[in-house]
């Protein structure tokens, strides 16, 4: 009698085993900062192609785009008072707020880490002194933060700017003086 | 570090394929010496408490490149990590990431071995030879010194995040030797081997993670020749010096 | 990527530096980009800067998604999918981005309105003439103002 004699089947873990397999493992900065720069360049990505969309309002809905910006000032575009403005929620515009300061944070440090993964690919000697241009990153990046936080976060302790939304209806021209 | 015997529990990541269908955990609890090495350690828990554990080792100094494992999730050779030298009594060992697992540590390394004849890692020249030995300057031969060094352990390429999603990446390690001949001043394929690294799937699928450089046994400075590859791409530039200039001045 | 990258730095960190630092996001309204993109001597400028960083940004960053997807997508089918669905985002996204940007004209009507809903009082003087303001921004954070 004959036997088949199989070859046992290799172990071949999926593509998220590997992925959160090989994130568990313990190498230098370098994989931190690419796991930084991917995940802040999607980031961007995704604000990108919200901020194509609602300024293509500008060109055509004068209106809407003045309603959807002011979303960013914490005010409540779909929700209006009885001057047809939209209403102010404070907790949502310290929400955009740190969402802005969230974006500043990634564009800078996806500029930042750029500049230096281009320079170890593009310079003869860059990959030898990564480390220290990851240092050099961080430390712009903190000391760029700093300021840029003191600018987004102090209006968020004053007043909000508020403008009234013009009606739709079209009023007389105003007269001339 | 305290130069007494330690007792070291060792957690391993078995793999059978006739009875498991995933990799599990096992722990052992082993007394080494601080000389000895992790694979030592390995080695004691094979003999002494579970026989059927797979591994591969070969020379056990560091040359062969056999025995590249992930230990406490660093991709090394088992034979160059010495028991005093790590930071605490646990220690975990799992097979290289990327690569199927055959058994408990043994990975298949055969997507690995393709990946490094794709680049023609031979010297390719067929001038006709001269009477003497095809003679180079010191300086020629330091060029692609630093890639000459590689053992072929995949260290590297199973440190590389980019291979991890994609296997068809030729890898860190297929470009170091590809670097080895493209720089020598003797080899004749350098444009060849560019175009094949030009690929999709070559050079271009590097993200400078330098993980590769960071765990490199024989501290290659890998990324850094995958970028003077990459230059030499963009620059169709491999610092070709003048053969016979060369060999002349090798020979005087 | 990298080109595109470099000169992204500063195109969008200038972009960012503008809307974000120099000036208060909450002013940031149709009146403040129409006297960008209308003015009469910097409005090319303007238009040229947003231009060239729409199409830059889309691109590179379109492309960076497409290289990780490929990174995770290794069948061919399933890559060609990936790579016709990110070239077709990426042309519609340039598309309308251009179009916003070389399209624009200034709604006169709107403006009149929205000045008469927010008289000078109000709001900042910039808003009516179409000389180069003064950022306003800053002087509505009184504390920045000495
Ligand atoms: S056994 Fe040869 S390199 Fe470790």
């Amino acid at each position: 009698m004959s036997t088949t004699v199989r070859a046992p089947k290799a172990y071949r873990p999926g593509l998220f085993t590997r992925l959160a397999d090989g994130l568990r493992s313990s190498y230098g900065i370098g994989q931190w900062s690419w796991l930084i720069h991917r995940v802040t360049g999607l980031g961007i990505l995704l604000f990108l192609v919200v901020h194509i969309i609602d300024t293509f309002f500008v060109v055509a809905y004068p209106g809407l785009y003045d309603h959807t910006v002011s979303l960013y000032g914490g005010r409540v575009p779909w929700i209006l008072d009885a001057q047809g403005n939209p209403v102010y929620f404070a907790p949502l515009r310290w929400a955009f707020r740190l969402s802005e300061l969230a974006l500043i944070a990634c564009v800078l440090f996806h500029s930042l880490n750029g500049v230096r993964v281009a320079l170890v690919d593009l310079t003869p000697r860059g990959a030898l002194f990564q480390k220290q241009m990851f240092g050099w990153v961080l430390g712009l990046f903190i000391v760029i933060m700093l300021i840029v936080c003191y600018f987004v976060l102090v209006p968020l302790f004053h007043p909000p700017v508020f403008w009234n939304f013009p009606t739709e209806a079209v009023g007389p021209p105003p007269s001339a003086p | 570090m305290a130069e007494t015997t330690r007792h070291l529990t060792v957690r391993i990541k078995r793999f059978d394929p006739e009875t498991d269908s995933a990799p599990h955990w096992e722990e052992y609890q082993v007394e080494a010496e601080p000389w000895d090495r992790v694979l030592d350690v390995i080695q004691k828990v094979k003999w002494t408490i579970d026989d059927g554990l797979a591994l591969r080792r070969s020379c056990a100094h560091g040359v062969c490149g056999s025995d590249a494992m992930r230990i406490n999730g660093r991709n090394q050779l088992a034979c160059k990590v010495l028991v005093k030298n790590l930071p605490d009594n646990t220690i975990r060992v799992e097979p290289i990431l990327g690569l199927p697992v055959i058994k408990d540590l043994v990975v298949d390394m055969k997507p690995f071995f393709d990946h490094y004849k794709s680049v023609m890692p031979f010297l390719v020249n067929d001038e006709p030879p001269p009477t003497t030995e095809r003679l180079q300057s010191i300086a020629a031969r330091a060029r692609f010194d630093d890639t000459t060094k590689c053992i072929l352990c995949a260290c590297c390429t199973t440190a590389c995040p980019p291979f991890w999603g994609d296997r068809k990446y030729v890898g860190p390690a297929a470009i170091v030797n590809a670097h080895r001949f493209i720089f020598d001043s003797r080899d004749r394929a350098a444009a060849e081997r560019l175009e094949i690294l030009n690929d999709a799937e070559g050079v271009w699928r590097c993200r400078t993670v330098f993980n590769c450089t960071e765990v490199c046994p024989r501290e290659i400075k890998v990324t850094q020749a995958i970028s003077e590859v990459k230059r030499a791409l963009l620059t169709g530039d491999v610092g070709e010096i003048d053969a016979s200039a060369e060999t002349a001045a090798a020979a005087s | 990527m990298r080109v595109s990258g470099l000169v992204l730095v500063f195109l969008a960190l200038g972009h960012l530096c503008i809307t974000h630092i120099l000036n208060n996001v909450e002013v940031i309204n149709y009146a403040f980009v129409a006297e960008r993109w209308a003015n009469p001597r910097t409005g090319v400028l303007w238009r040229l800067w947003d231009l060239t960083m729409i199409n830059l940004a889309v691109l590179h960053g379109f492309n960076g998604l497409r290289q990780i997807l490929y990174e995770w997508i290794v069948r061919p089918g399933a890559r060609k999918l990936v790579g016709t669905l990110i070239w077709s985002a990426c042309i519609g996204l340039i598309g309308i981005g251009s179009y916003a940007i070389l399209n624009f004209r200034k709604d006169e009507d709107y403006l009149r309105r929205f000045r008469e809903a927010n008289p000078p009082a109000v709001t900042e003087p910039s808003l009516v003439d179409t000389t180069i303001p003064a950022p306003p921004a800053l002087a509505t954070i009184p504390s920045l103002v000495p």
